[in-house]
């Protein structure tokens, strides 16, 4: 057992804090304050992301004959701290951390040459087709459907819950070419080189939190080349699991938590309390306060457990299910603070203020802008990436299947 | 003990149900909600002719003096059908603050609001909420002509559309209720919507003078509590009417979205968040219910009203939380109504003391 980062790793926590302290415009700062989502704001983040590239460090998970870092997992731990720390805009997950490392694993040679530089620079930016309105939970009953015409597949139906979709340059998604067997049997997975391709239609839809970031997408008779299938037609299920084997090694989020927790605190002392004094002063906003780090700290010990490869953690089939469930309940605990500290100041609606360079000056400080949309935002986390009720399920197997 | 609502209560429910029904169906209500109005004319003329806007007020001063039952009645529904007009703002907080003053002008005001012709509005929460008078930062102080009003005031809800602020501040150790004409000088109101699709502002006042007869009343905290007791009562009722419709939805929506070939409520991690949902508005309704007959007695108080408002608070925000999450991705849009019921049970949580304050009231002294 060893805690010890080693002092080498001192002067590479200090190259990257020089770097994060002088890189990032004004601009970017901004968004990264106003972000209020897993999806920070796009064209400011998307900007931050080719300088980040330029540096060399915008993907510091990948292997590094794809670009990546190559940084061991201390050095990946180090840079998320130092870079939540700063609260900079976290750069978009799509084509990062879902389909970049899907096509690593599983891509023809062809592919990876054409996508992956556009995902690692933050040239490009791909939506995520995969849910649809009768196909949530259920995902493998996806109907959106494909028919092979020559070189090409033509796709008719619908996908829903497609982030940014309005923003995107691409598009990967599970399609349906089969309904023989059994229904996982006939999908199969396609990156769209375009998300204008004749046919195709998409619709922003505005959440709870007064943003467009939901979107869905139709499909009339939309013709796309082959060429973007990755895997066999009718393995897209399996093609779409290696994704989530990625997502088990993934980036720390429990740095971003404690940033967040050290903004509630700024925040507390910065607040006056019914009962005399700052929040900060007050017994009952301690205790909350204290109950929220000590549920950080044991998320942050357990990611720590994950990232470093403890045995039992890393080959336990429940781990991905209880580290979604542990993010996503933590982010919304987060939330109910921050709401909760922001007070009466959490309640004007100011979707102009909270856009990055708005002219509209925020009604109180930063924290106070960003609380609601925030714990609104978060209620999706225990809905997206497969709802909190099938995780506990998975863990639930997992259990009783040993 | 006879909980239910009397005959005549029952009536105005019906006819008041059947109003929202019809003009403030969902779609209708965003519409208006989109527009810059404070208040939806022909609703509001029709509250006027059902008695609504006269119901809190003594028949002396022009109301019918309704009963806290009443008023529990009508807040239910305005909860169940997202109402925002100018109800607790104009008449259940500025109107009644305006109520507690017999000077002839005031009367005269208030004959107007309860006409239905103009809003008042409140201006009383600040930066650290509500509390004693001694935290109180609005200060009044007597100049050599008059009066002199300083502070801001955060969450003044209809302050924008206000044609008249009524404003607490602190004189010396009392807390005095002044009246201030927002265009005057030394008046800044910043109006926004809430998250809710309420009007608000947040106000403030520097230096601003007043005459000895802006002044309606200086050592006004008992009757002020009085006032705030009653909208609070009024607000918990909305809330508990939010979270009814919010069961309803979500039992539907369950029984009916299916996934992996059956309707989701056949899922016991589904089923028992419904279950759970339930068990929550039944305490909610019940206790609503017992605080309202409690006060109706004149057996209830401060305390009583504490305790509602924060239980109310808690059951709500899980009623409004698991609805989102029964609901799914759906539940997350702008373009159903779960997500505008969770966020009018979030306001009325925040406003007048949060859940913290009033359960703290509440653990702080034995009844």
């Amino acid at each position: 057992m060893n805690i010890d980062f080693g002092s080498e790793l001192e002067a590479f926590r200090q190259e990257v804090a020089d770097f994060l302290d002088t890189a990032p415009t004004p601009q970017i700062r901004e968004a990264g304050l106003k972000t209020t989502s897993v999806f920070a704001p796009f064209e400011t983040t998307m900007a931050w992301h080719r300088i980040l590239h330029a540096r060399g460090w915008s993907a510091p998970a990948w292997p590094r004959e794809y670009g990546g870092t190559g940084w061991s997992v201390e050095q990946r731990y180090i840079f998320s701290e130092e870079y939540s720390k700063r609260r900079l805009p976290p750069l978009l997950p799509n084509g990062l951390q879902m389909v970049g490392p899907l096509l690593m694993q599983l891509g023809m040679p062809e592919q990876k040459a054409r996508y992956l530089p556009g995902i690692l620079s933050g040239d490009d930016y791909w939506t995520q087709g995969y849910s649809e309105p009768n196909s949530g939970s259920d995902l493998a009953s996806l109907s959106c459907a494909a028919v092979a015409d020559g070189d090409d597949y033509v796709i008719n139906g619908q996908k829903i819950w497609t982030t940014l979709a309005y923003k995107a340059n691409r598009m990967f998604m599970l399609v349906r070419t089969s309904k023989e067997g059994r229904k996982q049997q006939g999908i199969t997975f396609l990156l769209l080189e375009r998300t204008d391709f004749p046919g195709m239609t998409i619709r922003p839809i505005t959440g709870l939190d007064g943003t467009q970031e939901l979107c869905e997408v139709f499909f009339d008779n939309v013709r796309v080349p082959k060429s973007g299938r990755v895997g066999e037609e009718n393995d897209g299920w399996n093609v779409s699991k290696a994704l989530l084997k990625f997502e088990r090694g993934g980036s720390a989020s429990s740095p971003s938590m404690y940033a967040k927790l050290a903004m509630i605190r700024a925040a507390a002392a910065a607040t006056p309390s019914p009962h005399g004094g700052t929040l900060a002063d007050d017994p009952v906003m301690q205790r909350d306060l204290g109950e929220l780090e000590a549920e950080i700290a044991a998320f942050a010990a357990f990611e720590k457990l994950i990232i470093s490869r403890y045995p039992s953690v890393a080959n336990d089939p429940a781990t991905p299910s209880i580290n979604k469930i542990s993010s996503s309940e933590l982010a919304q605990r987060v939330s109910v603070l921050m709401t909760k500290v922001a007070g009466l100041q959490a309640l004007p609606l100011q979707v102009d203020a909270r856009k990055v360079g708005s002219a509209t000056a925020p009604l109180g400080n930063d924290f106070e802008l960003i609380a609601m949309p925030y714990y609104l935002n978060s209620r999706a986390t225990t809905i997206y990436a497969g709802s909190n009720e099938i995780q506990r399920d998975l863990i639930a197997r997992a259990l009783f299947t040993r | 003990m006879d909980f239910t609502y009397t005959s005549e209560q029952e009536m105005l429910r019906d006819s008041l149900g059947k109003l929202l029904a019809q003009a403030y169906g969902f779609d209708a209500r965003q519409k208006f909600v989109r527009s810059s109005d404070s208040r939806c004319e022909a609703v509001w003329r029709q509250f006027g002719q059902m008695g609504l806007l006269a119901l809190p007020f003594a028949e002396s001063q022009g109301g019918i003096g309704g009963s806290f039952s009443d008023l529990v009645a009508i807040g239910e529904l305005l909860g169940r059908y997202l109402v925002v007009e100018p109800y607790v703002s104009s008449i259940l907080l500025g109107g009644s603050a305006l109520s507690l003053s017999d000077a002839t002008a005031d009367q005269a005001l208030l004959r107007d609001v309860v006409a239905g012709d103009v809003e008042v509005a409140l201006a009383h929460e600040e930066a650290h909420g509500i509390g004693p008078v001694e935290r109180m930062t609005c200060t009044l102080r007597a100049v050599d002509d008059g009066l002199r009003l300083d502070g801001t005031k955060l969450l003044v809800l209809g302050g924008g559309h206000a044609g008249t602020l009524i404003v607490s501040a602190r004189q010396a150790d009392r807390l005095a209720l002044v009246r201030v004409d927002p265009a005057q000088p030394g008046v800044t109101v910043t109006g926004y919507r809430t998250i809710d699709g309420r009007h608000a502002a947040t106000v403030r006042f520097e230096g601003v003078r007043l005459s000895a007869a802006g002044l309606l009343l200086d050592d006004a905290e008992d009757r002020l509590d009085a006032v705030l007791r009653r909208a609070l009562l009024c607000l918990s009722a909305e809330a508990v009417g939010a979270m009814q419709a919010l069961l309803e939805a979500s039992a539907g929506y369950a029984a009916t979205r299916k996934q992996f070939g059956v309707p989701i409520n056949s899922f016991q991690a589904v089923a028992h968040r419904l279950a759970d949902m339930k068990i929550a508005y039944s305490k909610a309704r019940a206790l609503l219910l017992y605080t309202t007959a409690l006060l109706e007695a004149g057996e209830g108080g401060a305390r009583d009203v504490s305790l509602l408002k924060a239980q109310v608070s808690r059951l709500g925000r899980i009623v409004g939380e698991s609805a989102v999450q029964v609901h799914g991705g759906i539940g997350m849009t702008d373009e159903l109504s779960i997500g505008h019921y969770l966020k009018r049970i979030l306001s009325i949580e925040s406003m007048f003391g949060n859940t913290d304050y009033h359960l703290r009231r509440v653990g702080a002294a034995a009844s």
